[in-house]
């Protein structure tokens, strides 16, 4: 694992400006920061599942639904402390997890994405007429517990999480196996032709994926206190992730975080020109024409800049 | 039981329509094409804008739309399919982009609120039971029209052969002296011109909304995929397999299930048989 | 007797084509084995049913007299059989050391997670199939076919193999990538590597290998020295797009 000192020392100064964030800013960026940080989080995991092995899942909310109904259901429902709801939450995303994983074991590429696509419309459906006693139906649910008050702790809670998640997910993934998982992307004979097993490499991918969709996703729903069918299973939910990952870099862990504040922060300027669902469209065309001129993201944007500027201070 | 029968052929009539323009892209060049709900979007709100806001009459509304459609297909294979030369994900994600941003579009042109459309054609027959109204009944026909001459097309014509020739062996095509990139360019126009008929049909049988291409989209991904690529009477087949279903479960279960069974179906056919049932490689 | 690779009675069907017909034939340790028909006589699908991309019809495979037509590809390799593709099949956004480390990974998550790379092995395999230590850090989009290819010997001796398969290695190579790749074989052969080789190439084969085996429509149709069995009318008919 090659770690330098640097690499520490700028994620220690990353999460020390974080968290002293709050003292500088107003309430409403860090509300607009808290949902960075939980996109963030979303698009870490699908690039885990999908951005490396090459595996693209369309279905990503089908995971994150898993997580943030199995929480919202027992806390709400069955009146269960959220130390336990959560950990169930994220047990039962894994599963979900497996689910995803069974049809990698046979397809790939263009299929694959669409049978996640169908899991995703599927769950959306069931989930409104199986137990709409429990599920809340078309309508969904509120009033489930919140582990926050204020702006302040939210923020405090998310960045903590997804932190956590991003500085584990770098450290995972500078070591053999995030070259291995990457290799599965790039080639998955050659993988195989190396020794290695795919299936097991792909499954450890997906439950890792579904882990932090899952952790996401519980602690997303006892931030927002509310679930709603159409807001999570949905295709514009699904997009924000993907572009988030896409944009930022793939087979990186700063990728999809950057791409997660930039996305965030560009529709929150957007606002006072377009309030609605119309900020899509200016959204939507940069990630079209980014990703259609830098697939590699503005990550690599970034270090391609730094290495001309490095080679003019240096010449 | 007459009702169901009725309602399930107008429903799979239309589905088929929805579903040819999707397989022929498809087919030709092996591309999902998920902004191919856009067309139908777009042919709705055409037609929309031009009848019931300008006044324009029926049937230059639909011929405008048509056009529209055309157009948005031929753009979409110019500055996108191709530039992204054959990567299949990569014009997934990037169609699939596309679509939101087409539909984001909509919204800021036409608000986010759903639109009524006025019936294409006016009036309501009762058979045996069942209520029809000329409008779907029109749709239908016209789809067996348009599938007709589609099937007439490809196997007749000159161009349509050419097509067949692509879809079957690129690169064979290409060495007998077929521009593919031409046929490439003929079929996403007509499928873009399909995508909006059947998009002013699945307008008046439903109704407008700048969220209405997921729908016909996730129709269209089960026909094809089910039928196998490209073979147009297992489209015809599947699209009759998948509207029976939806008309079935809305009548013994509940409307809110008609979905389930198309996406079981999609994920048990790609898991099972990814070639599809009845996976010929032609058209 | 145990050798690195015994084939008996193996039979692949394609519906109705029979692509290999009732083979049988052992490859000696240390010996380098030539296989060699006309274009479609099954060598490549011989290649593809030993590392198990392809279930064979019936018959045996053996590594060392253990019996590998039941495991996965990646078993198979750790087994000791490797092989390489008549178009090189690189990871593209590594670089020649991180392309040869995912071959001398363990097939082992934790193991994975916890050891660090041997980064002096990955070198000292890049080295040894003639890298120069500036090329290390080059992916595979700014290398030759030559360059590719070796980059694929070196990952496939990262594997540790006994026995290596080697598809059509001189294809689309100069005549200076030809002799580097040959030398480079030769190398192997002295340190008493195992090697069964395809190649169109008779002339650059012939120095590479102590016997040959011809096969026409999947079938042996002569065995022996490469010399003899260049000879054989059959072998010389098929070659000539006769019947055989």
């Amino acid at each position: 694992m090659d770690l330098r000192w640097h690499h520490f020392a700028l994620w220690a100064a990353f999460i020390g400006g974080m968290l002293a964030l709050p003292q500088f800013v107003s309430s409403g960026t860090l509300r607009t920061i808290i949902f960075a940080n939980y996109l963030a989080i979303f698009a870490i995991s699908w690039d885990i599942l999908s951005g490396r092995t090459g595996y693209i899942s369309f279905g990503h909310p089908f995971l994150i639904g898993i997580g943030a109904y199995t929480t919202a259901i027992l806390t709400k429902r069955f009146d269960i402390a959220v130390e336990y709801a959560i950990p169930s939450a994220v047990l039962m995303t894994m599963v979900g997890g497996l689910i995803l994983f069974l049809p990698a074991l046979r397809i790939k590429g263009s299929y694959f994405a669409l049978v996640t696509l169908a899991f995703m419309e599927l769950i959306y459906q069931l989930v409104q007429v199986i137990r709409p006693d429990l599920t809340g139906g078309t309508r969904g649910m509120s009033g489930i517990p919140t582990l926050t008050l204020g702006a302040r702790d939210g923020f405090y809670l998310s960045f903590s999480l997804m932190a956590a998640i991003a500085l584990s997910m770098w450290l995972l993934m500078r070591t053999r196996l995030g070259t291995a998982l990457s290799a599965i992307g790039m080639n998955e004979e050659s993988v195989r032709g190396s020794g290695l097993s795919t299936t097991r490499l792909k499954l450890f991918a997906f439950l890792t994926g579904a882990f932090v969709a899952g952790l996401g996703g519980a602690f997303y729903v006892h931030y927002l206190g509310s679930i709603a069918p159409r807001a999570l299973f949905d295709i514009n939910f699904l997009f924000t992730i993907l572009v988030a990952a896409l944009i930022g870099g793939l087979s990186t862990v700063i990728g999809p975080m950057l791409g997660a504040f930039f996305l965030t922060f560009l529709l929150e300027y957007l606002r006072p020109y377009l309030p609605g669902a119309e900020r899509y469209f200016i959204y939507g065309g940069i990630a079209l024409l980014l990703y259609m001129y830098e697939p590699k993201g503005i990550l690599h944007l970034f270090s391609r800049g730094l290495d001309r500027w490095r080679e003019r201070v240096s010449s | 039981m007459a009702q169901i029968i009725i309602q399930g052929l107008l429903l799979s009539g239309l589905y088929a329509l929805i579903a040819m323009g999707f397989t022929l892209i498809f087919s030709v060049g092996r591309v999902l094409n998920l902004a191919y709900g856009s067309y139908l979007m777009i042919g709705g709100y055409v037609y929309f804008y031009l009848t019931q806001l300008l006044g324009v009459p029926k049937i230059v509304g639909i011929l405008m739309a048509t056009v529209a459609g055309c157009v948005v297909g031929l753009l979409i294979y110019r500055l996108l399919v191709k530039q992204l030369k054959g990567d299949h994900v990569a014009i997934e994600i990037s169609t699939l982009i596309l679509a939101v941003v087409l539909q984001a579009g909509i919204v800021l042109l036409f608000g986010d609120s759903s639109k009524i459309l006025l019936p294409i054609v006016p009036g309501v027959i009762h058979v045996g039971g069942a209520t029809v109204t000329f409008s779907i009944l029109a749709a239908t026909i016209i789809s067996w029209v348009i599938l007709i001459g589609i099937y007439i097309f490809i196997r007749k014509t000159h161009t349509g052969r050419a097509m067949q020739a692509v879809s079957m062996d690129a690169k064979g095509a290409a060495i007998s002296g077929i521009d593919s990139d031409r046929i490439n360019m003929i079929t996403w126009g007509i499928s873009g011109t399909l995508g909006a008929v059947a998009g002013v049909f699945f307008a008046s049988y439903t109704q407008l909304s700048p969220s209405m291409w997921v729908a016909p989209l996730i129709i269209a991904i089960a026909v094809v995929i089910v039928g196998g690529i490209g073979s147009i009477i297992g489209t015809l087949v599947v699209a009759h397999i998948i509207g029976f279903m939806e008309i079935l479960t809305t009548a013994i279960l509940a409307p809110e299930m008609r979905g389930v069974f198309t996406m079981l179906l999609i994920i048990g056919v790609l898991v099972i048989r990814p070639r599809g049932l009845f996976g010929r490689e032609e058209l | 007797m145990n050798h690195p690779l015994e084939i008996t009675n193996l039979v692949k069907k394609f519906g109705g084509l029979t692509a290999t017909d009732n083979l049988s034939f052992v490859v000696e340790k240390g010996k380098s084995v030539g296989l060699i028909g006309p274009n479609g006589a099954g060598k490549t699908t011989i290649f593809a049913q030993v590392m198990g991309e392809h279930r064979q019809t019936s018959g045996s495979i053996k590594v060392y007299g253990k019996e590998i037509t039941k495991l996965s590809t990646s078993a198979r390799v750790r087994h000791g059989v490797s092989r390489t593709y008549q178009i090189p099949r690189p990871f593209g956004n590594m670089n020649i050391l991180e392309n040869i480390r995912v071959g001398l990974m363990p097939d082992n998550i934790w193991q994975m997670i916890t050891g660090n790379p041997d980064l002096d092995r990955e070198e000292e395999l890049a080295l040894s199939v003639g890298f120069t230590p500036g090329d290390l850090m080059k992916t595979p989009s700014e290398l030759s076919m030559g360059d590719l290819r070796k980059l694929e010997m070196a990952r496939t001796m990262a594997t540790d193999p006994s026995i290596m398969l080697l598809d059509e290695v001189f294809a689309g190579l100069t005549v200076s990538e030809i002799v580097q790749i040959a030398d480079l074989i030769q190398k192997m052969r002295k340190d008493g590597m195992t090697f069964l080789i395809v190649s169109h190439d008779l002339k650059a084969l012939e120095p590479m290998v102590d016997s040959a085996i011809a096969i026409n429509y999947g079938a042996m149709i002569a065995h022996g020295t490469l010399d003899e069995v260049l000879a054989n009318e059959d072998v010389r008919a098929s070659y000539l797009g006769g019947t055989g």
